[in-house]
């Protein structure tokens, strides 16, 4: 349908100016006493993808709230393009993917509702979809592959699929300012894939791609930033800066199991020692010189021959 | 012909009109409510009005106003003992409309007057005053209209409140608004099945819509109609069975439901049944 695909580049006008997501001094406290954040403190420029990391409990999803607008911090501020969240919001450009256990999965709605609740920041009062909405519907599903499924209702998807139609949902809104929580739980290797893949893309155009994750394996292979927390941040810049064991010991503490490979019978011993960080979901591996192991190496090229030149030298 | 004795008196074609509006707001309603899981909030609110329809006729107040303002407040009692506390929400809701209904019935008894604590209870909607007509006409009105031009904004609310908040919207004015509505229904539907009845008017018709549709503005149109439509046969049944017009009512809805429950072309049980049949079959084919 070629009337498609010349409507979609006017249904996301101008989405390729990046914005900053700036967090300052952060502090929540409940009103049960408890402060689950302070002093928190990062700022990141569209056109990357971030991972924030932290055990649970660390106040990550405390702080992912804050960065939605959907807990106001009791000290500090968020900023988004220099402005306070609720002007963002308003602009509808922070688009937000739920878990899965957050969603009433058998809610009577369709695949195509879902993805249309996305447009409501550009509708009007009565929120009557026009055509501009319509083909961002159509525009996004078709990109997460779900155009075929816009009729079921969304209990009726697997896994893969449900997650596709909540990114689907942050496509169509042009969301600028995109949050994933927890976007591989309960998902299969192939959607994972595509949607690595798609955030790689969406970072691409400049967007901003937050990824609050427990799984410490997955940030190297596609996140170019991380935000550490416990509490606080405790670090965060590029990943390889990031995530080094000693960052991550702090950040994780007793919840990690550390593998000491070199002490294996499977390593030849050169004084140099194999890391395994995991919480037993996709391990970390860091290398003998304690940087990081990728499984997924295009892209890395350079990477890869330094280390094999660094090998020969010895 | 007998079956069509009962419209030629005023007071009953009044009761089934006024029965039909009341049952076609809460059926409509009744779709928000069943998903929201607010069934037991509404049936809090439908006991809580009690002490404001008594305290309204004492002092000769039109009787919406007082239950409405009773209904607000035990909302926000509720609210208010439930961030408070780490006391269940269900055992704050039990408290405090217990609480209300209590107050009601003890102002009813102290102070015998105009008011009949049977049509509280039981509803009167064969005896209903023009002027009590005309107050469920308006509250009716009100809510259609709101419902009417906001039924996608408060959708979003009760499936994705977090998404409403990313996007701008006012999450606790959606809240109250919904609340608003669920009073303002429990207030009309106490005209036409009393205060213990009120629950099955804005429950019932939505979970059969339930079961008949996966999209969720087909279910609250077809939770309308059923709740129109039973309400309407309901009271018009009441005149040859001499029985309650409540109790003939929510009957009526209930054996609508239990016929969807089994017949339900997708999610009846029996359907449920073939599906499974045909999978075994399935698996058991070579």
């Amino acid at each position: 349908m070629p009337a498609v695909s010349t409507a979609a580049p006017a249904a996301f006008p101008g989405f390729a100016a990046p914005l900053t997501l700036a967090a300052i001094d952060v502090a929540v406290t409940y009103p049960n006493g408890l402060t689950a954040l302070r002093d928190a403190s990062f700022r990141l420029e569209g056109g990357t993808i971030c991972a924030l990391v932290g055990v649970n409990g660390s106040g990550k999803s405390t702080l992912f709230k804050a960065l939605m607008g959907f807990v106001t911090p009791s000290r500090g501020r968020v900023e988004i393009d220099g402005r306070p969240v609720r002007e963002a919001q308003k602009q509808s450009w922070v688009a937000y993917v739920p878990q899965a256990e957050e969603v009433d999965w058998t809610f009577p709605v369709s695949v195509r509702d879902v993805v249309m609740m996305g447009r409501y920041g550009y509708m009007n009062f009565l929120r009557l979809p026009r055509a501009a909405d319509r083909a961002a519907v159509e525009e996004s599903l078709r990109r997460l592959g779900m155009w075929d499924f816009r009729d079921r209702q969304i209990g009726e998807l697997s896994g893969g699929q449900k997650k596709r139609v909540f990114v689907a949902r942050a496509l169509a809104q042009q969301g600028r300012v995109i949050l994933l929580d927890e976007p591989f739980t309960g998902v299969d290797v192939k959607t994972e894939e595509a949607l690595v893949t798609l955030l790689r893309e969406l970072r691409d155009e400049g967007r901003l791609i937050l990824v609050a994750t427990h799984n410490l394996g997955s940030v190297p292979e596609f996140c170019d930033q991380v935000v550490l927390i416990n509490r606080t941040v405790l670090a965060y810049g590029p990943t390889a800066q990031v995530f080094t064991a000693a960052n991550l010991t702090r950040a994780f503490g007793g919840a990690l199991r550390l593998f000491d490979l070199d002490r294996s019978t499977v390593n030849d011993h050169d004084g140099r020692q194999v890391t395994v960080l995991t919480d037993d979901e996709r391990p970390l591996v860091l290398g003998k010189s304690g940087h990081l192991e990728y499984l997924d190496r295009t892209g890395r090229e350079q990477l890869i021959s330094d280390r094999e030149n660094e090998q020969e030298k010895k | 012909m007998p079956w069509l004795t009962p419209f030629q008196y005023d007071y009953m074609v009044t009761a089934m009109w006024t029965s039909a509006l009341i049952g076609g707001v809460c059926g409509l309603l009744s779709g928000f409510v069943t998903l929201k899981g607010w069934s037991l909030m509404g049936d809090a609110l439908s006991h809580a009005v009690v002490p404001g329809v008594a305290l309204a006729y004492m002092a000769g107040l039109p009787f919406a106003v007082g239950a409405f303002i009773s209904g607000l407040l035990a909302a926000g009692a509720m609210a208010f003992v439930k961030i408070k506390t780490p006391v269940r929400e269900d055992a704050v809701i039990g408290i405090v409309f217990t609480t209300f209904f209590a107050a009601g019935l003890l102002l009813i008894s102290v102070f015998p007057s105009g008011v009949n604590l049977k049509s509280i209870i039981f509803g009167n909607i064969l005896g209903i005053a023009a002027e009590d007509v005309l107050q469920v006409v308006i509250v009716s009105a009100l809510c259609l209209l709101v419902l009417a031009l906001k039924w996608r904004d408060l959708m979003l609310f009760c499936f994705d409140a977090n998404q409403a908040r990313a996007l701008g919207l006012r999450v606790g004015a959606l809240h109250v608004v919904l609340l608003l509505l669920l009073s303002a229904t429990a207030v009309a539907a106490l005209q036409a099945v009393g205060a213990m009845l009120v629950v099955a008017m804005l429950v019932t018709p939505g979970a059969t819509a339930y079961l008949l549709t996966d999209r969720f503005g087909v279910m609250l149109v077809i939770g309308g109609v059923l709740g129109a439509v039973t309400s309407f046969v309901g009271a018009y049944a009441s005149y040859f069975f001499d029985g309650a017009t409540g109790g003939c009512i929510v009957t009526l809805q209930t054996l609508v439901f239990l016929v969807v429950l089994f017949f339900a072309p997708k999610h009846g049980v029996l359907a449920g049944r073939r599906t499974l049949r045909r999978a075994l079959a399935r698996e058991a084919a070579p």
